[in-house]
């Protein structure tokens, strides 16, 4: 079924989505730790840039001190570590899962703090930028998005997967390997 | 003028506020007042203020407010004025009596001082206001405060100020990214202390 043309422009589009998805998730956490100012890389350079971040996240006047601390220094690596998941492609249902949870989080977040009119930054591509309605639109597509991949993501598994039994029904071959 | 602090400090943090805003009086209170007893106290730290009142309906006085600590800053007082405009912001917000707070803060010679600063300003705040080439008022500007509270807000649109407060921490000459809104001490604490 996914071998006719609508077939294949789903998985083009799945692989578009996917690797623009990837890119975005990669570019928020090299933003988030870049150096600041004139500062080199180097261990000390990203432990200021995360510290940076820590006052961004506690701007948002939503965790306590230690939760602050805790997202400050686990999201960036986290956003690495799924960025490089979904440009992997391996298992892309469950990282198209994991990222639009990621999204959504953000999503509800920067939703929470526009209509309480915190006048803040946004944080999410480094600091400097505020948060505003752009902010709303922007990660509102990108959520989008992630569910339209984690969706398209599970439903080309699930072709995929019935493609395969219906193939190994009609031979023996396959169906013992 | 608006400074506290050692000149030498190696790290500078530059604050642009407007006195009618919750969030500046928030940052004030909760994160610059124990930070000034602690960091700017030990020399480890220059908090620089800038004025920045924003041009809103709801923010009728920050003007007038601005003009009272730029008053008080050239008499050597702002320290006391900017904590007593923070501390009584829901006061004075309603009634736009700075006055009466201003004189409970200061001796009779130091309010006497100020006030004669404060000779010449309008209530009404020049909402053209325009300095000249040279930095000065304009011609028909006569609250000579001005020039000060102008030339603060001129600096803010060149960081950009987009909304108070907003805060620029240069350190060792590197001036890093500037943050808005309220941050609380023991996270801005971690930060500086990651910087050395």
């Amino acid at each position: 079924m996914s071998d006719k043309p609508a077939g294949k422009i789903a998985r083009i589009l799945l692989l578009l989505g996917r690797l623009a998805l990837a890119g975005i998730l990669l570019f928020a956490a090299y933003a988030k730790m870049k150096p600041q100012a004139n500062m080199p890389w180097t261990v000390q350079s990203v432990r200021v840039s995360l510290s940076m971040f820590a006052m961004q996240v506690d701007s948002y006047e939503l965790l306590p001190q230690a939760a602050v601390n805790f997202v400050a220094h686990w999201l960036p690596p986290f956003e690495l570590f799924l960025g490089l998941w979904l440009l992997s492609g391996i298992a892309l249902r469950y990282s198209a899962l994991a990222a639009t949870l990621l999204i959504a989080g953000f999503f509800a977040v920067v939703v929470r703090s526009f209509a309480a009119g915190l006048e803040i930054n946004c944080g999410c591509f480094g600091p400097g930028e505020k948060l505003g309605p752009w902010t709303l639109v922007r990660d509102g597509s990108m959520l989008a998005a992630a569910i339209a991949i984690t969706v398209g993501a599970f439903v080309l598994h699930r072709r995929g997967a019935a493609r395969d039994i219906s193939m190994g029904a009609a031979s023996p071959e396959r169906a013992g390997s | 003028m608006k400074t506290l602090g050692s000149k030498n400090a190696p790290v500078v943090m530059e604050v642009f506020t407007d006195y009618m805003c919750p969030a500046c009086k928030n940052l004030f209170e909760q994160t610059l007042r124990p930070m000034i007893n602690d960091y700017v106290a030990s020399g480890k730290v220059l908090l620089i203020h800038h004025d920045f009142p924003l041009n809103i309906p709801q923010h009728v006085y920050s003007y007038e407010a601005a003009r009272w600590a730029t008053a008080a800053a050239e008499i050597g007082k702002f320290e006391e004025v900017d904590g007593a405009l923070y501390d009584n912001q829901a006061v004075w917000s309603a009634d736009g009596n700075i006055e009466k707070i201003i004189s409970g803060v200061l001796n009779q010679s130091d309010f006497a001082r100020v006030k004669k600063l404060m000779a010449g300003c309008s209530y009404d705040v020049p909402p053209l206001f325009k300095l000249t080439a040279s930095g000065e008022a304009a011609a028909g500007q006569s609250c000579s405060l001005d020039t000060f509270i102008e030339a603060d807000k001129a600096l803010g649109n060149k960081v950009p100020v987009t909304q108070t407060p907003t805060y620029v921490i240069t350190n060792k000459g590197n001036r890093l990214a500037p943050g808005a809104g309220y941050v609380s001490w023991p996270i801005l604490k971690q930060f500086f202390d990651s910087l050395n």
